[in-house]
């Protein structure tokens, strides 16, 4: 045995008679031990149906738009663990949603990363939304103002390695921060980072693309984050 | 098993942990000659390893900083950022109105209009900063430039000196150039403006691969938006104007079709209505809907005289 592979081919049961009956068996019956409760952590635990529903229950809450009429539609808001796509040809409105769903996220629930490939992040919007939402005069507004938006953290990707970077980061940092609690992730708009390499020579791209999606819905149910990227139609090429 | 969290590839990991290097602690205060006989690697690979442990151990050790993510910035440091940036004015009072004071660095605005609208050439010749120009289409016309600067009381080579030209002649050479820009401008810093006129003209004719039209467009899109975004600058894109053909009747809209057109921060219409040249905002993420009146004078863009004065507001 050698390798990690050889190790899950074989049974176990037979490894560990044959382990028993040579002498000094208690340092391989340890390794065995130790390499099973590895192989446990590497993979997602088995879970029956009530321990899902408990943990759809307790664990996976719906965010609220801040809209009436698309919470009504989305039966209640964002579900974290979910992956929401907003799909839209240009200028109708998906950034706005975004930085609607932003404000009131920052405002009520918690923290929200706002990664951004457009250059279209606007504080001022931002300020503007958060000021109607929460009703109070212009010059009042100031301490709800600054920690809402200090809750909203905006990056500016450019390419698909950019974002598989922020997402790793974001793993391993939310998997070691307790303190902090990320709620919503907002990608605007995540077609302008995979459509230059798809298709054509690059074989890559799709692959990558597929990462992304991957890691956004780990990240969306081990974190209980809701996720929400903005995509773009268009018609045929003119 | 801490070093399986590091960003290295999975046969150093492996060998990490085969030579019992299992914790991040453990590799602080080892030196890379001895890994690098620990691990039968080389030298530089060690180096490498530890150069990736120790920038690890110190985003963690950074947790005094915001932000959960490296590189980012909270919405509110970014709110007080804003209230200093500079606007590039127009010299079009009632257009900077609806632009919120002009057009602002760090995006990118298209503005795309039929032939007739000049629009162009003022927004080079208004500031006394260094301006980029690429120019695609046959002709510039310098000689406007010396009408320009006597608004301002300025000499016409101070002028002209702030303005680097590149002429372009096919789409390898714009998408080259847009790829040089941040060497250029990392060099030239106090550029402030690089005009792009127009973007599309490459890309029309003779392109017979769209899907790969598509892909270039939008790559170079993301360098523009890279650029606009690190350097502060204002991007300005230039771009003409098609038919399209829906709900049964032919109607104008930008070239380079929808795909292109996800591709600017702000968008700018330029039309005529009537005997009056209009500017519409169509696309943005912070100004409302408007429109407002322009004159096209021999001192360059100023506000119209019509009797309607009022900007209207959609």
């Amino acid at each position: 045995l050698s390798t990690v592979e050889d190790f899950l081919v074989h049974d176990v049961h037979k490894l560990v008679a044959s382990a028993e009956q040579l002498s000094n068996s208690d340092g391989l019956k340890q390794g065995i031990n130790q390499l099973l409760s590895i192989v446990e952590t590497c993979h997602q635990p088995w879970m029956n149906g009530l321990v899902l529903l408990e943990d759809r229950e307790q664990n996976k809450h719906c965010l609220s738009t801040g809209c009436k009429s698309l919470d009504v539609l989305l039966q209640g808001g964002l579900r974290e663990g979910h992956v929401t796509e907003l799909v839209g040809p240009s200028s109708s409105g998906k950034t706005q949603v975004c930085f609607q769903v932003a404000s009131n996220v920052a405002m009520k629930l918690g923290g929200v990363v706002y990664l951004d490939s457009g250059n279209s992040f606007s504080p001022t919007r931002i300020k503007q939304i958060v000021t109607r939402i929460s009703g109070s005069a212009e010059n009042q507004v100031n301490g709800i103002l600054q920690q809402a938006l200090r809750n909203i953290e905006c990056h500016a990707v450019f390419d698909i390695y950019a974002l598989l970077n922020v997402l790793h980061q974001l793993q391993l940092n939310l998997e070691s921060q307790a303190g902090y609690k990320v709620r919503l992730i907002i990608i605007d708009s995540i077609s302008s980072l995979i459509a230059p390499i798809l298709g054509g020579n690059n074989a890559q791209g799709h692959a990558l693309m597929v990462s992304v999606g991957y890691l956004l819905k780990k990240l969306a149910d081990r974190q209980n984050i809701a996720v929400v990227v903005s995509n773009l139609i268009f018609y045929s090429c003119w | 098993m801490e070093v399986l969290r590091l960003p290295l590839s999975a046969s150093q990991k492996g060998k990490l942990i085969s030579a019992g290097y299992t914790s991040i602690a453990s590799l602080s205060s080892v030196s890379p000659s001895h890994l690098a006989l620990d691990l039968k690697v080389s030298e530089t690979e060690a180096l490498e390893i530890l150069k990736c442990v120790s920038e690890g151990s110190r985003l963690q050790s950074t947790s005094s900083s915001l932000t959960i993510v490296n590189g980012a910035q909270s919405a509110w440091d970014m709110l007080q950022e804003e209230e200093t940036c500079v606007h590039i004015t127009t010299s079009c009072a009632d257009l900077d109105n609806i632009l919120g004071g002009g057009i602002s660095c760090k995006e990118v605005t298209e503005i795309g209009g039929v032939p007739g609208i000049e629009f162009n050439l003022q927004l080079m010749f208004r500031y006394h900063m260094i301006t980029v120009e690429l120019e695609a289409r046959q002709f510039i016309s310098i000689q406007k430039g010396p009408k320009a600067c006597e608004v301002k009381m300025m000499q016409p080579k101070d002028f002209l000196e702030n303005i680097s030209y590149f002429r372009v002649c096919s789409y390898t050479e714009q998408i080259a150039l847009t790829n040089y820009l941040d060497k250029f401008i990392t060099e030239h810093k106090d550029v402030k403006v690089v005009i792009i006129d127009s973007i599309t003209f490459h890309f029309r004719q003779d392109f017979d691969d769209m899907a790969l039209r598509t892909r270039v467009l939008g790559g170079m899109a993301l360098n523009l938006m890279k650029l606009a975004r690190k350097f502060g600058v204002a991007v300005v894109v230039l771009n003409q104007v098609t038919t399209k053909f829906s709900d049964g009747a032919f109607h104008l809209a930008l070239a380079l079709g929808d795909s292109w057109s996800h591709s600017s921060t702000n968008r700018i219409i330029l039309h005529w209505n009537g005997n009056e040249r209009y500017a519409y905002i169509d696309k943005s993420p912070s100004l409302r809907s408007a429109s407002a009146p322009y004159s096209v004078t021999p001192k360059g863009i100023r506000n119209s005289n019509s009797n309607k004065k009022r900007i209207k507001h959609i």
